[in-house]
Order: C-alpha cells, then sequence, then structure tokens
C-alpha cells in the first residue's frame, strides 16, 4: 500500500514542477546501409528506419500515458554518416540529409542526430564531403542535426577541423539568415562526444553501439528548484551540504522516472535498453529552468560571481543521485545551460549578468558547454573558430565531453534579440571580440597534440 | 486447521487489539492476518486467525463478546471462504486520484466507474481539507484493473465522470510512485 504522502509528493511534481521525461531516442545503426551508391543507401536507411521506428511514437505515447509521464520529444539518433555514408559526394550528402528529413517527418520524430562526422584526427573523404554538405543541408532541412566531434583527450584538438567548421557556422548562418541563422542551432561542435548521447542536437549512435538501443534523457530542473525551495522553508539555516544532499535525492527521483518509461518502451519495441542521461535540461517554459536553481541557491542571478561553485555542486549532486537511481548512466549526464532554450539564463545575458566569458568559465564543471550562444552577425570565422578553440581545450584538459553550438545571427548586432522558435527559444545576443585577434592563432592549422593526463595542477 | 474472520468495530480507545489478541490465544486460536485502520474517533479492525478443526467457532465469538462487548465495541466472525469473492479478476495495479472541491456525491460517482470496469479497489484513502468555507476533497484509490478492460475506454470513462463532478484526475500505473519513492 502506497503512503499518501508518496502519492501527494508524487503528483506534485507531475502537476506543479515539470516534471518528465525530456527524450526517449531510438538509435539505429546504419552501417549495414552503407552503399557506394547514394540512392541505393538511402533505401536502405529508408526501409531499416521505418522498420525499427514504425511504431515508436505510439510506443512512447502509449507508456507516456500508462505512468502519466508525459514523453516529450521522441528522436532518432544515427550512425555518423560521414562514415556510414563515406563515399558521397557533398551533393549526394545533401540528399542524404533531406530523405533523413523527411523520414523523420514521416514518422512525427521531431529531430534526427547523427549526420555528423569524427574528425579529431583527421578527415576522410566522407568527413570532408560532409561539412561542405553542411550549411545548405541545414537550410533545407528541419529536423536533421549535426555533430562534429574535432577534439578527444587522447588524440588532442583538430586546429584545421575547428578552423573549418567557423567557416562552415558562417556559412550556415548565412544560408538560414532570414530565420536569425537557425541552420548553426541544428549544429554542434564537440570535444569528447560520448557514443550515446540522446539530446539534440550531439545525438548520434556511435561505432561501438548495438544495431538498434533505446536510450532516454531525463529532465526535471523545476522539480530540483521546487525540491531547494521547500526544503529551504521548512529549514532556512540548511547550508549547502545539506542543499546538495536535497539536490541528490532529487535527481534520484528525477532518473528513475528516465529508467522506468525507458526500459517499458524498449521492452515494448524488443529492443535493448542502452542508458540513462541524467541531465538537467531546462526549456524555454516557466517553471522548467536550470538558470533559475541559482537562485534558490542564492544568487540573485546566474552569472553573479559564485556562478561556477553552484554549477559544479549542481552538477556533481545531479550525478551523484542519478546513478544510484540507474542501472546504466551515459550520454552527457550533467546540467545544460543552453542561453536561448532557458528563461532564466536567456535573461540574465539580457541584463548583462551574464557574459560569454563566464559562461564559458562555467562550462568547465557542468555537462556541454558552450550552448545555443547567440553572437552578433559580423563576429569573423577566425574568431567564432577562436571560442570553438577554447571550448574544446576545456574540454581534452579536463576529459569531459564539451561543445560549442553558436549562432552567429546575420544583420544583427550585440543586445538585439535572436528568435529561433520552439524548444529552442530566444536570446539576446552577445557580445564577442571583433578584432581580427584570433586570425593569426587560427591560420596556424595543424593538430595540439593531446594532452599529459598525469601531474594534474 | 481451519480458518475465522473476525471484525471488531466500535470507538476507538486504548486496549482493543489487545483484548482481541488475548481471548483468541485464550481460546487455541493462532492469529495470521490483522490489519486496523482509525477514522477520526472510529476503529475498524479485521484479524484472521486459524484453530483447530474441532475448534467451536460459537464459543470463541461468546468469549470475545464477553471481553469486549462492554467496550462498546461490535464483533462478528465467521468461517473465511476458501475461493475469493465472485467478480474479483486479477489485473495490473494503478493508481487513480483525484482532487477537487469537496460536495456530496463525489465517491459515489467515481467508484459507479471502477464498478462498471471490474476494477478492484485494494486500497482507498480520501480526505478532506481546506478552511471553512472551501473544503478540499483528495480521494487516492489503488486499484487493480482487469487485463482484459480496454484502458483508453476506461480512461476516457473516468475522465468523463471527473469533468462532470469538477474533479482533477488522474490514472497511473502503481509501478511509477514505487519507482518514485522507495529504494
Amino acid at each position: 500500500m502506497l503512503t499518501e504522502r508518496e502519492i501527494i509528493a508524487t503528483l506534485d511534481m507531475l502537476r506543479n514542477e515539470n516534471l518528465d521525461v525530456r527524450t526517449v531516442t531510438l538509435g539505429v545503426s546504419l552501417f549495414d546501409c552503407a552503399s557506394d551508391d547514394a540512392g541505393r543507401f538511402i533505401d536502405r536507411v529508408r526501409a531499416k528506419i521505418s522498420r525499427l521506428a514504425a511504431n515508436f511514437v505510439d510506443v512512447c505515447d502509449e507508456v507516456g500515458l500508462r505512468y502519466g509521464i508525459p514523453v516529450v520529444n521522441k528522436r532518432i539518433s544515427i550512425s555518423p554518416i560521414a562514415v556510414a555514408a563515406c563515399a558521397a559526394s557533398p551533393e549526394e550528402m545533401i540528399a542524404i540529409a533531406v530523405a533523413l528529413d523527411d523520414l523523420a517527418a514521416k514518422l512525427r520524430i521531431d529531430f534526427i542526430g547523427g549526420f555528423g562526422a569524427l574528425v579529431e584526427k583527421g578527415f576522410t573523404q566522407g568527413d570532408r564531403a560532409l561539412i561542405e554538405a553542411l550549411p545548405e543541408a541545414l537550410a533545407k532541412t528541419g529536423r536533421v542535426c549535426s555533430s562534429i566531434n574535432v577534439a578527444t583527450t587522447r588524440a588532442g584538438i583538430n586546429m584545421d577541423a575547428v578552423a573549418l567548421m567557423g567557416r562552415t557556422i558562417k556559412q550556415a548562418a548565412e544560408l538560414t539568415a532570414d530565420r536569425d541563422g537557425l541552420g548553426c542551432a541544428k549544429l554542434v561542435v564537440f570535444a569528447n562526444i560520448p557514443q550515446d548521447v540522446p539530446f539534440m542536437a550531439g545525438a548520434y549512435l556511435g561505432v561501438g553501439e548495438p544495431d538498434a538501443v533505446i536510450n532516454v534523457g531525463v529532465s526535471g530542473p523545476g522539480v530540483v528548484k521546487k525540491a531547494i525551495d521547500r526544503a529551504r522553508a521548512a529549514n532556512p539555516g540548511l547550508d549547502l551540504g545539506q542543499l546538495s544532499e536535497v539536490i541528490k535525492r532529487t535527481a534520484f527521483k528525477v532518473t528513475r522516472v528516465g529508467e522506468l518509461i525507458g526500459r517499458q518502451v524498449a521492452k515494448k519495441l524488443d529492443i535493448p535498453f542502452g542508458v540513462a542521461d541524467l541531465s538537467l535540461a531546462p526549456t524555454p517554459n516557466v517553471g522548467d529552468s536550470v538558470g533559475e536553481i541559482f537562485q534558490s541557491l542564492g544568487l540573485k542571478s546566474i552569472g553573479n560571481p559564485g556562478s561556477t561553485a553552484v554549477l559544479a555542486m549542481l552538477n556533481d549532486a545531479v550525478k551523484k543521485g542519478g546513478i544510484f537511481a540507474s542501472s546504466h548512466v551515459g550520454g552527457l549526464s550533467g546540467a545544460f545551460i543552453p542561453v536561448s532554450e532557458d528563461l532564466h539564463i536567456a535573461e540574465a545575458a539580457r541584463k548583462g549578468h551574464l557574459s560569454l566569458e563566464k559562461l564559458e568559465a562555467m562550462t568547465s564543471v557542468c555537462s556541454v558547454g558552450l550552448d545555443m550562444v547567440a553572437l552578433p552577425g559580423d563576429t569573423s570565422a577566425a574568431t567564432l573558430a577562436g571560442i570553438i578553440a577554447d571550448e574544446m581545450a576545456i574540454g581534452v584538459i579536463n576529459s569531459k565531453a564539451t561543445a560549442a553550438r553558436l549562432i552567429p545571427v546575420p544583420g544583427k548586432k550585440a543586445g538585439e534579440m535572436a528568435s529561433f522558435g520552439g524548444l529552442l527559444g530566444e536570446a539576446t545576443i552577445m557580445n564577442a571580440p571583433n578584432d581580427g585577434g584570433s586570425d593569426g592563432f587560427i591560420a596556424l592549422g595543424g593538430r595540439i597534440p593531446a594532452p599529459v593526463q598525469s601531474f594534474k595542477n | 486447521m481451519k480458518k475465522i474472520v473476525v471484525f471488531v468495530l466500535g470507538p476507538d480507545r486504548t486496549g482493543i487489539i489487545a483484548a482481541v489478541s488475548k481471548t483468541l490465544f485464550d481460546q487455541g486460536c493462532n492469529l495470521e492476518d490483522v490489519s486496523q485502520t482509525i477514522l477520526q474517533t472510529e476503529f475498524v479492525g479485521i484479524f484472521i486467525a486459524s484453530m483447530a478443526d474441532n475448534g467451536n467457532e460459537d464459543e470463541v465469538l461468546s468469549a470475545l463478546r464477553a471481553r469486549i462487548g462492554s467496550l462498546g465495541l461490535f464483533v462478528h466472525l465467521r468461517p473465511v471462504e476458501e475461493e475469493p469473492a465472485a467478480g474479483v479478476q486479477t489485473g495490473e495495479p494503478f493508481v487513480i486520484t483525484t482532487i477537487g472541491t469537496d460536495r456530496p456525491g463525489l465517491m459515489a460517482g467515481v467508484t459507479e466507474i471502477l464498478a462498471r470496469y471490474g476494477a478492484n479497489i485494494t486500497s482507498l484513502k480520501a480526505v478532506s481539507r481546506g478552511e471553512e468555507n472551501h473544503h478540499e476533497y483528495i480521494m487516492m484509490f489503488e486499484a487493480d484493473i482487469p487485463s482484459a478492460v480496454d484502458l483508453s475506454a476506461f480512461r476516457a470513462a473516468l475522465c468523463g465522470r471527473a469533468e462532470e463532478l469538477g474533479l482533477d484526475i488522474s490514472l497511473q500505473h502503481r509501478e511509477i510512485f514505487e519507482e518514485l519513492n522507495r529504494v
């Protein structure tokens, strides 16, 4: 028999605190679809994904309804296309992206991720073709997401790839200038990308993964914030050690929900369950903000001095609670701080509490990186590459995933608003240096060697 | 061995369980399952006990009446039926919760739908709380819903009734509450 308190507390999390499962992501390996003929590759991909995902959305909805927990997004991650379709030309890569977009629409999938490449040590022909195709592919499609891994702790940073991505991001922004550079919101540059990320835009299915797998991304910033508020109201004397315990317990509950839903979906589809990604993923909705948690922990705004420490504690507590709740943890696992996708972070940027530099500092302790950062349209490719290189260095040295999803908004300046629609939200454009100060460094190219992993100081 | 079930109800006071269990012990009965609950001032207890095949139920009942009748308590005793009650089917456990302004007929209105679909209530708690002029009534049912029931039709019927009654209703598999709250 359940207790009254168990029932009422669970209902409160659902009704008032935005508890949901942010994404159930079906991973599909496309390696068995490989062909030297792009048309044949597309046919095989269409057949395989259609077969595996025919009932995917309905099953997610059915399981969500059964437990009263909405599965907000249903997504698909695929093998990196630069590997699976290595022989394709840039034009054929664009055709593949369009075919994936049509397929996603037909299957009612909101995003399909994996139109990407792994180039930390160098480029194959497929990598070059895919990256060349990216600006047009992202402009012509609405649901296709791309991640390019340019650095790892074991390989170092491919600075040729970093420079190329700076130029690619500029082109992607220009081709979607009428939508504030929306193409860039679906493109993320990574260091140490995990093979099983369920969240977009970084989702892809790594080469060591099974033929098909269900990964789940949990959410719950609203639940964590309310739990902290309740604990502090009940006992105003709580210190940070005690509050991190509150976060830990809450993360446990949130993760249990994700794990249960993911396993049930996997069971019904007869596909193995992979991992739960223990991330606090915000949305632009009221009461679903990571930024707001900073206020509950005593800061006036995210971005104030103390923010990096708060984020470090938050990230760690979420992991500690989540790891105990899940049998297999993976993906990014931590707190996200995407500027446009979080009401309070966007507000902090608008009011000037949060600068690009502070954001970068915070990414050294959180799970992703410079995420959904809108920059002035005239930010140069070399400056973008410099920002990416800094972010990659943080990941490579700290043996963690970091990423940059930068949007140089065409025709707009710092302080103006950029709007990307839906879950991608809107944000004030942040100031970025524009004095050509990074040009010489980026022009050097080559690969920054892998760092020593001992003598940590 | 045979089984008996003893029902005890009346105004709550200290010593009821002690008196019942001592009497059953003295009569050679072995207590198996016991459940008691108190609603406001009223006590209800159910005791299932085993006794020797040649034991006399009437003597046990007389002893119980003699011991606790003076406390203002009503006692009833009968043999336990071997077969489960007619119409109870096995199913999956769900939790149904309603929240809304208190008024007469809420419980009857909701449970009529549960009965119609063959959902067997295994646990029920209803609380009325709030201020003088506005009482919020929360009902929490745990119910086994037969596997054959079309869940979406049941859900639609429940939601329709809840709307007529001005209630916010939710129907969730019990597992979610256990996963969330228990290690």
